[in-house]
């Protein structure tokens, strides 16, 4: 028999959530493919364009070595068969290949966003916790007031605040960019550096996030305390704190999981702001200018490895949940 | 019980116990000058209706009472302590050292994300000090698992509360409540939420461990057949009050009070060899033929569905003015039967044939047409009717959905309030205002002002207190007589069938194992199924034998797992 919430079931349901997934990124790779097809316009054109001498035998030439002459399907079929193998184009704009562009920015990108979702996760979830086991209190009123002025504020509004008290009038924090420029550091001053870089950013993004992290938690705590089975821990002798790490937390964090776990790709969302306030080099700065510039390889090679990220940022929420909640692999809850 | 025993210190004594409510409830105490002694090796019933403050003094024991609510007077005494006046660490000591309490729902008083095992383990850690091995704690469980009955303690340790049927989960609890060998047991309902059988075998487990130990137990119930299998002595509440208490004997026997009259006469059709015999009236109104419905339930990847069984090919017929009572344990089937003569479940498979027609081919206007005549009650009175929906407005929707006008749809919602023992002016307030009782009547309203020809109660008084319930099945055998409604009763509580019906079914994993009228099955059931329920019935040697047999002793050492 295959235990609930053993690492084979969880196995099992890894792998087949993996294929899964490559189904779905197919999917995503087609609609793109479509999307690319009903804009006006040929990719032979751009390039016959680009080099100043759009004559129609230039065109046919482009279009045989492209395969651009070949019925779409067969043509779907190679696009799949490079986004496969992470071929995502090249930008005309910016004369590099789409993969390139994106890893270079992608570091930059996943180190704030992951920051600030695992503060906003772990100060929230603590914050929110102390407030419901304390429902009532000053405490609870102060945190509850508090997490509502942060969800309440815009996250680019505060982000330029954040500027205008801390670099421009104080300045105690550099004011934009990723790391200061033009000077030899040591690898640790180097990560200090980075850190104070991203001290505005993080706080920035991780704000709201964090603020709905804790409203939910508290209420989670709330209801988590008036089940039975607190009562039976109670009535079993247990102290407070081994009440409230052995039985509530736990419980307590299941539906937050579920939340933090479809948020987590609108956090990436959220960056593209953050990264334009504050010159962030990540992908939101290279979304932002491809938009602009009508950059369509680029956008494409974004919106598909953003669609990778969130569907495997769902995929470790399924399985996170699965090992918290037993109930969750058999279906019987 | 010996003389030397009498003589024994209690491990639970109630002083003059009053328990304030919070200003502005319907009464300023919960519980009002109660005294009553629990010895070692005795079982001393609570039992009341619910609001008569039974549960109160069951937390009030191990201080557990809400924040908003506390002991006003008097005082409890649990081995020589008094749990309001301990400091944190002493009363931590008390609650699972001393005393150990057991509640009503297994499967919401454990924790679901935890296995099990580790839950009696740290019942364990944190008593015993020393504090014992990892393999100490270990063989302790093991031990435990099987003094409670349970099978396969090393798989079951392992277990997740979700896994276990429901009288194992309540084992794991009184496994739990064992551990470290309390001098009190204090039993909230713990056999409520259980089937017949497994709550026979709890109460059993019960009665072995108090045995075995000399075990004080309290253990608080609503169900006077439960009293007269296992108590010593019973206390009586009402309102929070003493009415009387005693011996088993004294109190059910020779009550002195109206009120425990009242309530043992309450006991739905207490002599289960006296019920009716009623010839049966040969047109059949509703034919079930070769019903098969299997549910699947998907589990995880490369797992074949979980497959549960609903309906193995019923057959039964519905006559003309008839009460069938169809009556199993959980997972029997019959809810689900009822489901589907509604066809608010879709059959795999059979026929359901209504007035000549099968009701599933109908559709569209024909099916609303049928539907019409086919009404149902459900259990949960709370549940059934719109919060925010006026009595009157869910009684007149039915009849103006097939073309009623408002006014005459109200008029006639009226009536049926009136009818059914409310007041006409209870069209105009909400669900909420009313008792479960109450809002059971209304269901009932609701359902025949459609005047339909079946009405299918689902265990409609099962979730009503003893007295209300006898009223509430009086009202249906009136309405019954009056509408000339067939029904079919759907229930686990075989004392209602006997009560109510005039043929019962007796369903088990979907078939059914015995069929016949209600005298023939209740006094010679064909099958061993049928045999085992009857036996089941809590307190059949109390009601059904003239003569009183003292219930200390009878019930036979068995420990069965569920």
């Amino acid at each position: 028999m295959i235990r609930p919430g053993s690492a084979a079931t969880v196995g099992l349901m890894a792998l087949s959530r993996i294929a899964q997934l490559v189904a779905v990124i197919l999917v995503i790779a087609t609609f793109n493919f479509v999307l690319v097809r009903a804009a006006p316009g040929d990719p032979a054109q751009v390039m016959a364009g680009q080099s100043g001498a759009s004559d129609p035998k230039l065109l046919d030439d482009l279009r045989k070595e492209y395969g651009l002459d070949k019925p779409y399907a067969v043509q779907l079929a190679s696009y799949l068969g490079r986004v496969i193998t992470l071929d995502l184009g090249y930008s005309y704009r910016q004369r590099r290949a789409v993969v390139d562009l994106i890893l270079e920015r992608l570091p930059a990108t996943l180190l704030l966003t992951v920051t600030a979702f695992c503060l906003a996760l772990l100060i929230g979830t603590t914050l929110g916790a102390l407030a419901g086991l304390a429902a009532g209190s000053v405490l609870d009123t102060v945190f509850t007031v508090l997490s509502l002025v942060l969800y309440a504020t815009p996250v680019f509004w505060l982000g330029l605040m954040l500027v205008l008290v801390f670099s421009v009038t104080l300045g105690w924090l550099p004011p934009f960019g990723y790391e200061t420029i033009n000077v030899k550091l040591s690898p640790l001053e180097r990560v200090l550096d980075i850190a104070q870089h991203m001290i505005m950013p993080v706080t920035s993004l991780a704000a709201i996030y964090l603020a709905i992290y804790a409203r939910l938690m508290r209420s989670s705590i709330i209801e988590v305390a008036q089940q039975d089975f607190i009562k039976t821990a109670r009535a079993k002798g247990l102290s407070g704190p081994s009440i409230v790490l052995g039985h509530m937390l736990r419980n307590a964090l299941v539906p937050v999981v579920t939340v933090a776990g479809m948020q987590a790709g609108a956090l990436v969302g959220g960056a593209v702001v953050i990264e334009t306030v504050f010159a962030w080099p990540g992908l939101g700065r290279l979304t932002f200018d491809a938009l602009l510039q009508r950059d369509y390889p680029v956008l494409l090679g974004i919106f598909l490895i953003l669609s990778i990220v969130v569907i495997v940022l769902n995929l470790l929420t399924d399985l996170i949940y699965k090992l918290i909640d037993p109930r969750m692999t058999t279906g019987a809850a | 019980m010996n003389e030397a025993m009498q003589a024994k210190v209690p491990v639970l004594s109630a002083e003059n116990l009053s328990i304030a409510l919070p200003e502005g409830g319907d009464r300023p105490f919960a519980v009002e000058n109660v005294s009553f002694d629990v010895k070692p090796n005795e079982v001393v019933c609570l039992v009341g209706e619910s609001g008569s403050g039974k549960s109160m003094i069951a937390h009030a024991v191990l201080s557990l009472l809400p924040k908003s609510i506390a002991v006003a007077s008097g005082a409890v005494t649990v081995a020589r302590q008094n749990p309001t006046k301990l400091d944190r660490r002493a009363l931590r000591r008390l609650r699972g050292g001393e005393a150990a309490m057991i509640f009503q729902e297994p499967l919401s008083s454990l924790n679901p994300l935890k296995r099990v095992g580790k839950q009696i383990e740290e019942m364990i850690l944190s008593h015993q000090r020393p504090t014992p091995s990892a393999a100490e704690v270990h063989e302790r469980v093991q031990q435990l698992f099987t003094q409670v009955g349970l099978p396969n303690p090393k798989l079951l340790e392992k277990s997740y509360p979700f896994e276990l049927s429901g009288g194992q989960r309540q084992r794991v609890m009184i496994a739990m409540a064992m551990a470290n060998r309390p001098a009190l047991l204090i039993a909230d309902e713990p056999t409520t939420a259980l089937d017949v059988t497994t709550q026979r075998q709890i109460l059993r487990l019960i009665d072995d461990l108090r045995r075995d130990r000399g075990m004080g137990v309290l253990l608080i119930t609503h169900d006077f057949g439960v009293v007269a299998d296992v108590a010593d002595r019973v206390v009586v509440l009402r309102h929070g009050k003493v009415v009387e208490q005693g011996t088993v004997e004294e109190v059910l026997r020779h009550p002195k009070e109206a009120y425990t009259r009242e309530l043992i006469d309450a006991v739905p059709k207490a002599r289960l060899d006296d019920v009716r015999h009623k010839t049966i009236r040969p047109e059949s109104l509703l034919e079930v033929v070769g019903l098969h419905k299997t549910f699947r339930v998907k589990r995880g990847w490369l797992q074949p569905p979980r497959e549960v069984v609903a309906a193995d090919g019923i057959s039964l017929t519905l006559h003309e003015g008839e009460t069938l009572a169809v009556v199993g344990e959980s997972g029997s089937g019959k809810s689900t039967l009822g489901r589907m003569i509604m066809r608010l479940t879709e059959p795999d498979g059979g026929a359901i044939r209504f007035n000549g027609q099968d009701l599933r081919q109908l559709r569209g206007e024909a099916l609303r047409q049928a539907r019409k005549q086919l009404q149902i009650v459900f259990q949960d009175p709370f549940a059934s009717l719109d919060p925010r929906q006026k009595v009157g407005d869910a009684i007149a929707r039915g009849p103006m959905a097939y073309g009623t006008s408002r006014a005459e749809a109200m008029e006639q919602a009226k009536k049926l309030l009136v009818r059914v023992g409310l007041n006409v002016v209870a069209a105009d307030r909400y669900p909420h205002e009313f008792s479960g009782g109450q809002r059971q009547r209304i269901c009932i309203a609701r359902a025949l002002a459609l005047k339909p020809r079946v009405l299918i109660a689902d265990e409609a008084v099962s979730a009503l207190d003893v007295s209300v319930q006898a009223q509430v099945l009086a009202l249906l055998a009136e309405l019954r007589q009056e509408m000339k409604l067939a029904m079919i009763f759907i229930t686990h509580d075989l004392r209602i069938a006997a009560e109510i019906a005039d043929r019962v079914i007796v369903l088990r994993k979907g078939r059914i194992v015995e069929e016949g009228a209600t005298a023939d099955v209740f006094t010679a059931p064909q099958a061993a199924y049928t045999r085992d329920l009857l036996d089941a019935i809590p307190g059949r040697d109390f009601f059904d034998q003239p003569g009183f047999a003292s219930a200390a002793g009878k019930i036979p050492t068995a420990r069965m797992s569920s």
